[in-house]
């Protein structure tokens, strides 16, 4: 079932990967969205991994993942033609969505201003990795670039080692999300006052906004931050946060003070087995904060290395899925590391109905989704169809929407606009 | 015309933390009036945590808040005590939106959950954010934004590769995911009230939402068992592709990010780097990405040199996707950032000046700004009070002392 909340308006999806979340989080809000392709397909279709590792255009993961709940149509913007559509296209829709090199609309004469001049209700978003106006605004970006120019990538990682992105890379959903807001907050007095404008996403900030405001402590604690690998904090208290266990790993940050309450309950665990020490059992942990205060004495030190050694020591005995359960009892504050394989197991996943199943004939078989981001009561999110074919839509966005007859579409492919 | 995109548009906010905080915000700095109902008997842990100004804790001193929270104005009072839950339902007529992000069962033991609060204004638009969702077994697991990035997945994927143990994105990761789906939520469901009048509610899990960062090795795992494993800065598309250590400065490393999508962009980077003689191996994109080992210490060696501001410029101007691995205090002098305007000095009562993180984002007509900084505990208390409640000044007196407000 479509959702209720943008039917009835339409979203020109021109983007690459670094929109493609945006396109499919209107989707799941009901837009009608269009992926404007080139006539070689969008390059989203190109990004590995593929599906059974069979390469194609219809089996990317990337590509399956993001584009569903489109519409797609081919489109070659370099033609007269293919722009003299476009054009006819944004006089029907309400946002336009891109990630073109700065400018390039511009020199197609389909820039924000001439698209303005024939729909002034448009909503013209651009993802840009360094904005639109400084030095970088021609600078490329793959998203290990953005990754790094946001300073996600310097605190990810080992000392000695080389800075890390993640095996997922992230940067360009951070943009993609980020458009969708930044769209919307367009939207609403659009639809009040009747006037779009345009909308110019930065990744490198949206990167940015991922450090929990790291950015503060050189400039109020005097302290840069490094990559530290498994463990977390200062210079003065470093905290493991990263445990091995029988089967894998646990998260877990040992906090005194108002997280007392967990850390009691642990230890209390830990001192059933025989692996605690009577120190912390006895131990004050409402009044002890070195972790919030950032600051440690050296018992402290020798407390916090003893403390982790038992833990981990403890954690090795059991597997994460049943460290996680019993956590969950005592109301310790700990977290499995979990994989995929584990988040497709979850028993609270489940229990809500989260994964939703999208048939895919163009693959001959039905693949899992994450379920919707959301449940609202009046207008709730539906399962996504299948991303489309190449040009799937033409038909029906040319020649139902736009007005072409059969003969005018077969012309326009022939000559390569389409 | 407007000034802002969403003035007349207001909110009750009774979120903490992370997520709540940071979705209100945006509205804020949009031009909605948002009210930070913050109970004293559950102070936003933010508000106690670092960095502080001048690095000494304080409840009004911490940017840890204040970044998450300027434009916002602040009512504290006790919760917990029914007048001061009496004095927050007379402002429900008053908001479009209300968003909470306590664990399930506190809005619904304070009377303050979605069914009650939609018969004083059906209209209503609420979101409910919590780690796991309103429902099911684990709804209650009360926890932060680092154990849910674990739970999710992101940690499983950090790392150098799998035989060795993760290494984590900074921060609580998905704080900074779910915000984006949750003032999309928002927006959407606004405008739907403005045109239709049907109010709702708005279950948001954050573990939910940030799966959907994760959704090719979601799909994968379940069509065909593959699990998204740990594998440094492995690109399957570009090669070379990774981190790269260049000159050292002031004492400190420095390193480059460099990723080259084609035999071009290569045949660019090494007329940057000089020409050098090559192997044979590395001439293409194939080649390349087989022998990722030694082309990372061909690379490496080339690059160790160099300044890592000048090679960015070099290898951008010859159309190599490049940028030095800024840190924090490189960030603060990014020429980019700054012609962004991203950073905001903000003067506050108690803080004084000091740097908060800008938009994400530009509107051309109706741009956002950090209108105010972040507000003291309380801070608009008496002037809600009296503006918006028609409380005397007695009488909010007499609330002070009975310790209902703060």
């Amino acid at each position: 079932m479509k959702c209720e909340l943008l039917n009835g308006f339409r979203m020109l999806d021109l983007s690459d990967e670094r929109g493609a979340l945006c396109g499919k989080i209107f989707a799941d809000l009901g837009a009608d969205v269009i992926k404007v392709e080139p006539p070689a397909g969008c390059s989203t279709r190109r990004i590995a991994p593929f599906l059974d590792d069979q390469a194609s255009l219809d089996s990317s993961l990337y590509f399956l993942a993001y584009q569903a709940g489109k519409r797609s149509i081919s489109l070659n913007l370099e033609s007269a033609d293919g722009r003299e559509l476009l054009r006819e296209m944004v006089k029907r829709s309400d946002f336009l969505l891109e990630s073109f090199p700065v400018g390039y609309l511009d020199e197609l004469g389909l820039g924000y201003e001439a698209l303005a001049r024939l729909n002034p209700r448009l909503i013209f978003t651009s993802i840009t990795p360094f904005g639109d106006s400084g030095p970088g605004k021609n600078y490329s970006a793959a998203d290990i670039v953005s990754w790094a120019a946001g300073g996600a990538m310097y605190l990810m990682g080992e000392p000695g080692k080389p800075p890390l992105q993640m095996s997922l890379p992230q940067a360009g959903l951070h943009a993609g999300a980020e458009a969708a807001v930044a769209s919307l907050m367009a939207h609403y007095p659009r639809e009040i006052e009747g006037l779009g404008q345009r909308v110019v996403v930065n990744m490198q900030a949206c990167v940015v906004w991922t450090l929990m405001n790291e950015q503060a402590m050189p400039i109020l604690h005097g302290e840069i931050l490094k990559r530290t690998g498994v463990y977390v904090g200062t210079l003065d208290v470093q905290r493991k946060m990263v445990f091995r266990c029988r089967d894998g790993y646990i998260s877990i940050l040992i906090i005194g003070g108002p997280g007392a309450p967990s850390t009691i309950a642990l230890i209390d665990w830990m001192s059933e087995n025989g692996f605690s020490l009577d120190w912390m059992k006895s131990k004050d942990w409402r009044s002890w904060t070195p972790g919030i205060l950032m600051k440690a004495t050296d018992e402290d030190r020798v407390q916090i290395a003893e403390l982790e050694e038992r833990l981990e020591a403890f954690f090795m005995t059991m597997n994460k899925h049943d460290i996680y359960a019993e956590a969950l009892r005592r109301r310790i504050l700990l977290a499995p590391v979990s994989s995929v394989a584990d988040v497709a197991a979850d028993k609270q996943l489940a229990a809500r109905d989260y994964f939703v199943r999208v048939e895919h004939d163009t693959l001959g078989r039905t693949l899992t989704f994450p379920g919707p981001f959301a449940k609202l009561s009046a207008t709730p999110i539906g399962a996504p169809s299948r991303a489309p074919r190449l040009g799937e839509h033409n038909r029906d966005v040319y020649i139902d929407l736009l007005g072409l007859d059969t003969t005018q579409l077969a012309r326009l492919t022939a000559i390569g606009a389409v | 015309m407007r000034r802002f995109a969403l003035e007349g548009v207001h909110v009750l906010d009774f979120a903490w933390v992370g997520v709540g905080p940071i979705t209100t915000k945006y509205l804020a700095d949009n031009g909605a009036d948002v009210i930070r109902v913050e109970s004293a008997s559950r102070i936003d842990v933010l508000r106690l945590g670092p960095p502080w100004k001048d690095a000494q804790p304080g409840i009004n001193r911490s940017q840890f808040y204040a970044s998450f929270n300027t434009s916002k104005k602040s009512l504290s009072l006790d919760l917990s005590n029914p007048k001061a839950r009496g004095l927050v339902l007379k402002l429900v007529p008053w908001a479009d939106v209300v968003i909470e992000s306590f664990t399930p069962k506190a809005m619904r033991n304070w009377g303050l959950d979605y069914q009650h609060l939609r018969e004083i204004k059906p209209e209503l638009v609420m979101l409910s954010t919590c780690l796991q969702g309103q429902t099911g077994p684990n709804a209650l697991y009360p926890g932060f934004g680092q154990l849910m990035s674990a739970l999710c997945g992101f940690y499983h994927i950090s790392g150098y590769d799998n035989e060795s143990a993760p290494t984590p994105p900074y921060g609580a990761y998905t704080d900074f995911i779910a915000p984006r789906f949750s003032a999309t939520l928002v927006l959407a469901a606004l405008d739907y009230k403005r045109r239709t009048g049907r109010g709702q509610y708005i279950d948001m899990a954050q573990y939910e939402a940030a799966l959907h960062f994760l959704s090719p090795a979601v799909i994968d795992y379940f069509a065909t068992g593959r699990v998204q494993g740990r594998e440094g800065n492995l690109s399957h598309r570009h090669a070379p592709h990774g981190a790269y250590r260049c000159r050292d400065e002031d004492g400190q490393e420095r390193w480059i990010a460099i990723a080259v999508a084609n035999d071009d962009e290569w045949r660019a980077m090494l007329g940057v780097l000089g020409n050098p003689s090559c192997d044979e191996r590395f001439v293409s994109m194939l080649g390349r990405l087989k022998n990722r080992d030694p082309l990372d210490q061909f690379v490496g060696a080339l690059v160790r040199h160099h300044a890592a501001v000048e090679l960015t410029e070099r290898l951008q101007a010859a159309g190599v996707a490049a940028y030095p691995v800024q840190n924090c205090v490189d960030l603060h002098q990014d020429d980019n950032l700054a012609a962004f305007d991203f950073w905001h000095w903000l003067e506050h009562k108690e803080m004084g000046t000091t740097p908060y993180e800008g938009l994400q984002h530009k509107l051309s007509r109706t741009p956002g700004d950090l209108r105010t900084a972040a507000p003291m505990l309380g801070e608009h208390s008496d002037e809600i009070l009296r503006r918006m409640l028609g409380l005397s000044i007695e009488e909010i007196e007499q609330l002070k002392q009975e310790r209902v407000i703060f």
